[in-house]
């Protein structure tokens, strides 16, 4: 993985996070919308702008790639680069909610 | 038919979010907007009352099929265009919560659309400036000029300095307070 790559998006927001997770299997962006917010109670909202936005630079950047049109909605899926970087997140947030957990 | 009105309001390309309050405005006063003459004529006609929260998204006319058909999934109805801007609205009785209100849900993406425009809008109007209007404004004082020519680029230069000021400040400010924020 490039530096560039680790720079941007280690560690990353919790909207690119969830968007990643949603895209290990193929969805569109209002479907990853609805989805996030299934699973987070209704906490966490990715507007359209900000998911719009997401999706783009995440396809320019080699996470998520294209794979299909469903009603007019462009579908993406994530790439084995996107699967990396969202291990290398998965980790850290595993550390972390250990961490957490510990005495201090 | 409806009855119809056009209002005359000049916002400036910094001026979105009180274009989005005086637009909310006239809803609750009962007019819809239905119509926009680039860059300041609004066209409105006579509706019900209601609570509609509007939105503009500068796109500079890079507004795809794949952000419109997510900005309609999202509820929000195309409402004009003017000018690289896209205007969307949605009733505060669809939404379930502030959210739902928004366009952006992160300062980062709400700092993109700032930088958008102070690259694509701020700098052409700087660029202007330099090199046509202070020139002109210049060669206006010169004697020998003609009244016309000299008041014109007199008020040209004005429009200009207070369009660069006023803009140039508040978006920079805008961009200070999102970056700003953090996390």
């Amino acid at each position: 993985m490039e530096d560039k790559i680790r720079r941007i998006y280690v560690p990353m927001t919790e909207t690119g996070f969830y968007i990643l997770f949603c895209l290990q299997k193929p969805q569109h962006g209002y479907g990853i919308g609805l989805r996030v917010k299934a699973m987070t109670e209704g906490a966490l909202t990715i507007s359209p702008g900000t998911m719009y936005g997401t999706l783009a630079k995440m396809e320019k950047d080699g996470l998520i790639c294209f794979v299909g049109e469903e009603n007019k909605r462009k579908l993406y899926e994530i790439t084995p680069l996107g699967k990396e970087v969202l291990d290398l997140e998965i980790l850290r947030i595993e550390r972390l909610y250990r961490n957490s957990r510990e005495e201090i | 038919m409806a009855e119809t009105c056009t209002r005359i309001r000049v916002f400036t390309i910094a001026d979105f979010e009180e274009e989005e309050m005086w637009l909310r405005d006239q809803s609750r006063n009962g007019w819809r907007l239905i119509d926009m003459i680039p860059p300041f004529v609004y066209k409105f006609e006579r509706c019900e009352p209601e609570d509609v929260i509007y939105r503009l998204v500068y796109k500079n006319n890079e507004a795809n099929a794949e952000f419109m058909q997510m900005m309609e999934d999202y509820g929000w109805e195309r409402a004009g265009r003017c000018l690289g801007w896209l205007y969307f609205r949605k009733p505060v009785a669809e939404m379930e919560n502030v959210n739902d209100g928004e366009i952006f849900s992160d300062n980062a993406s709400r700092v993109d659309m700032v930088r958008h425009i102070m690259r694509t809008r701020l700098l052409p109007i700087t660029i202007i400036f330099l090199c046509c209007v202070i020139p002109n404004a210049l060669r206006a004082t010169e004697s020998g000029a003609s009244a016309f020519f000299t008041v014109f680029w007199l008020v040209m230069f004005v429009i200009y300095v207070y369009l660069l000021v006023h803009c140039g400040f508040k978006l920079r400010r805008m961009q200070k307070e999102l970056e700003g924020s953090g996390l």
